[in-house]
């Protein structure tokens, strides 16, 4: 019995696969902020490279890798698929657990899978420039290593609290060659405003997107790009769920339940899309999706799914999607990429439509999980992954107790190696378990205005 | 010079080795009883640490601080009160503090339990930054240092030159003391003082990129709840003692009262410092109510302690799931756990194994409730 199951480089993905054309109920479409009018590509072409915006309302179901980006990916794809036997053996599961470990990539997480063709696609467009932010560091030090690769200058604003938490993350995109900035800076109007009324703010991923998107509007060689969240980044990750297609029929296996963490959707789309589409063209029609989310910014349990903004200061177009509202500044858990309001508009929808579903944990719990991880598998997860690990274990021990042989599939999205500071805490015992008072929120807002076309 | 008046309640935590919870009026039949003073060892224990920081010590005579001082080797420290017989007792402590005042001193530094904070406070009010060193039996407020070694750190980081003392808002509990031999709990916030206290020890974990700021953080929870309490104008809101809910009158615009149960309905204050029975006669059949209240004090409890105007049948007529709790993340840091003691145990239950506490702007925490079973219960969260 295999306990990792390895690709030849040859059969790394050539093609994305694009879940749009496939959806039960087609998409929202995405609302200017000035006009509430439904986008047409010119108005991204301001901070967006055209291939990109093409990609994000695409209708074909498969949409080529350029050679050029296949080559880079090969730098680390395809990334193995593991059987947990360890840890199956430590639960005394019947279940059958898969992990997709995307820890493997340089900067040690999935984020490089879009990262790559974000910054060709600007190369090829003549961008000088990108700007971007990040929550945990992750996605910028994924960045930095791509623009590096393709000869462009990248900017990067960290949410202040991980950029104090994470110091390493900002020295990795030091050495790929980029510059970070923590947010909210003084460089941007938004950032300035949050700054006037709350100089002591920890930031968000919110307010950081604010920054580079007026960072890249403002400046004429610069173009935006976002590490999670839009339906191109999704459909970049896809590569992850298409290998493990192909890992798993290897082994003669197919997932019951896939599983991933979502900040803004884009490794779990990536593992799950998919098998998404499997489900909803009707061959596997029991399989169970499950979203992993924080307690503290459950969007996909507690949320609305409503248009809002996909930053802060409201300069971005307006998504349909499940939302704790624009406003919301979750609080500093260490899992800092998955504090975000919103969640990509596919997953949101699947989610509505009941394709998906979403489960929700406490800080305490997923550092618990894991813990058991790392003395079973030995690596040490990403506080996001771990809500990922957390539900995959809970998903096992139901499986003890019905007896049943189910196989589990989640995304092992990255490594912890740069999140110590996050062990430590939960060691001393010092892991604040936050939450999200519903129904106060819910009373509060009732006397606020409503956002446009909501 | 930072000056520190330092005093010893000698006789604070005597009772407990001997069973008498409390020494209050009680000093003659502890020592009957064959208890030694522990106070003095307590308060020695702190004075040590910060022999060599240089401040200016005011004191009482003898066993209420001198001895301490001087077995420490302290230079020149001053002898500003003295106690008239060696049972010294309330009245001397208050008559020390007064001797403070009049010398500016910056902080009162005192060895006892909550039965002398209280003393202290009734003179010095929220004037002068009041620590305590523990060594009471009870020890529900929120003045006290953890152990007198982390007294010893404030002291040093407040003192040394350059250094600045942080204050915060200390709650003062008032015990009945009566009712705690007999083994219930009765307690009311007595009081706010101004306490100084050390970041690093309040606030979790360095790594964590928290505020450090506490009056800060109940302004978040109070724009919060106002947003709440204005978005729901037909519910009548109880809001309880305490700072963090004074905060929430301040920020809807109203006059609270610092240490009383208040009632606010439709942005206004319909009656203040309720007790039970004007709860009661508020919260007829049908009244739609939710009551507001904050963690009291040092050890986590949550009604019951410190709020008596809320008994049982109050909370009936409110509802479990009207109760709304608020405190800060640095209270809520230094609290492991909540104590939900309400006077009844099915209510008790009712409340689960978690509360969610209100911790921030649109920001809950979620807290294990500790379950204190039975008669030694008192002992259990007693801090001895
Ligand atoms: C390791 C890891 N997993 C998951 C996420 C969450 O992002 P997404 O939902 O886009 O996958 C992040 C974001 O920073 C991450 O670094």
């Amino acid at each position: 019995m295999h306990t990792k199951i390895v690709l030849d480089e040859d059969h790394m993905p050539k093609k994305w696969y694009n879940i749009l054309p496939d959806l039960p109920t087609p998409l929202d479409p995405p609302l200017h902020p000035a006009t509430g009018k439904p986008l047409v590509p010119e108005d991204l072409t301001p901070i967006f490279p055209m291939e990109l915006i093409l990609q994000e309302m695409s209708q074909k179901r498969t949409i080529d890798i350029p050679s050029d980006v296949q080559d880079v990916l090969r730098l680390w794809r395809p990334s193995p698929l593991y059987r947990a036997h360890r840890l199956e053996k430590y639960l005394k599961t019947p279940a059958h657990i898969y992990y997709k470990y995307e820890g493997v990539s340089p900067p040690g997480s999935h984020k490089p899978n879009t990262a790559v063709p974000q910054a060709y696609y600007n190369m090829k467009a003549g961008t000088e420039r990108i700007a971007t932010e990040t929550g945990a560091g992750q996605w910028g030090s994924a960045l930095a290593f791509a623009t590096q690769i393709f000869g462009l200058e990248c900017t990067i604003y960290m949410v202040r609290s991980s950029y104090m938490q994470k110091p390493y993350r900002k020295s990795m995109m030091q050495v790929w060659g980029a510059e970070c900035i923590p947010s909210p800076s003084t460089k941007t109007k938004a950032g300035t405003a949050v700054l006037q009324k709350d100089p002591e703010t920890t930031g968000s991923l919110g307010i950081a997107i604010s920054e580079a998107v007026e960072d890249a509007a403002t400046h004429g060689n610069t173009n935006y790009s976002l590490g999670s969240v839009l339906n191109h980044v999704c459909l970049h990750q896809t590569v992850v769920g298409l290998e493990c297609m192909e890992q798993l029929a290897s082994v003669e296996d197919y997932p019951d339940v896939v599983i991933g963490c979502v900040g803004g959707g884009s490794n779990f789309a990536g593992i799950s899309f998919p098998f998404a589409g499997e489900k909803l063209k009707g061959k596997h029609k029991e399989t169970e999706i499950i979203a992993v989310e924080p307690a503290s910014c459950p969007t996909l349990t507690k949320g609305l799914f409503a248009y809002d903004y996909g930053d802060v200061a409201g300069l971005t177009p307006l998504l349909k999607m499940f939302t704790l509202g624009h406003d919301f500044v979750p609080p500093s858990i260490h899992a800092g990429g998955l504090r975000y309001h919103g969640d990509n508009p596919t997953i949101s929808r699947l989610v509505y439509d009941g394709v998906m579903k979403a489960v929700s944990y406490h800080q305490s719990e997923v550092f618990d999980a894991a813990q058991t991880f790392a003395r079973t598998e030995g690596i040490i997860v990403a506080p996001e992954t771990s809500h990922a690990v957390r539900a995959t274990i809970d998903e096992a021990l139901k499986c003890k107790k019905s007896g049943e042989a189910k196989t589990l599939l989640f995304n092992c999205s990255g490594h912890g190696n740069f999140d110590m500071s996050a062990y430590d805490a939960f060691y001393a015992n010092q892991l604040v378990d936050y939450e999200y008072p519903e129904q106060l929120i819910r009373e509060s807002l009732a006397r606020l205005p409503k956002i446009p076309g909501a | 010079m930072c000056t520190i008046g330092f005093l010893v309640n000698p006789f604070a935590g005597m009772g407990g080795a001997v069973g008498l919870k409390g020494t209050d009026g009680m000093v003659e039949a502890a020592l009957a009883r064959g208890a030694v003073p522990r106070a003095p060892g307590r308060a020695a224990e702190t004075i040590l640490q910060v022999a060599d920081i240089g401040a200016h010590f005011i004191t009482c005579s003898g066993v209420m601080g001198e001895d301490i001082l001087a077995g420490a080797g302290i230079p020149g420290y001053e002898v500003v009160y003295r106690p008239a017989s060696e049972t010294t007792g309330a009245a001397d402590t208050m008559a020390a503090c007064r001797a403070f005042l009049d010398r500016d001193a910056d902080l009162i530094l005192f060895c006892g339990g909550d039965g002398t904070a209280r003393d202290v406070y009734s003179v010095i009010g929220d004037l002068v930054p009041m620590l305590g060193i523990p060594a009471g039996v009870k020890m529900y407020s929120a003045v006290f240092a953890i152990h007198p070694r982390a007294a010893a750190g404030i002291v040093r980081e407040g003192c040394t030159p350059g250094g600045k003392f942080l204050l915060r808002d200390a709650e003062v509990v008032d015990v009945d003391e009566e009712a705690y031999r007999e083994g219930s709990l009765r307690t009311r916030l007595f009081g706010i003082a101004k306490s100084p206290y050390r970041p690093g020890l309040v606030q979790g974990t360095k790594q964590v990129f928290e505020d450090s700021d506490e009056e800060r953080a109940k302004k978040d929870i109070a724009r919060f709840m106002r947003e709440v309490i204005e978005g729901t104008p037909g519910i009548l809101y109880i809001l309880g003692p305490g700072s963090t809910t004074a905060a929430i009158g301040e920020e809807i615009g109203l006059k609270k009262t610092l240490l009383g149960f208040d009632a606010v309905k439709g942005g206004r204050l319909i009656a203040t410092d309720l007790n039970e029975e004007g709860l009661l006669g508020l919260l007829e059949e049908g009244t739609s109510a939710r009551l507001v209240i904050s963690i009291i004090g040092a050890q986590g409890s949550v009604l019951g302690r410190g709020t008596q105007q809320v008994s049982p049948a109050v909370l009936r007529r409110i509802g479990r799931e009207n109760v709304i709790i608020v405190a800060t993340p640095h209270k809520l840091a230094e609290t492991p756990m909540v104590f939900v003691d309400s006077g009844d145990r099915d209510m008790d239950l009712a409340f689960g194994d978690h509360l969610s506490v209100v911790s921030g702007y649109r920001i809950a925490q979620r807290k294990r409730i500790g379950r204190v079973e039975g008669p030694e219960r008192t002992s259990q969260v007693g801090g001895e």
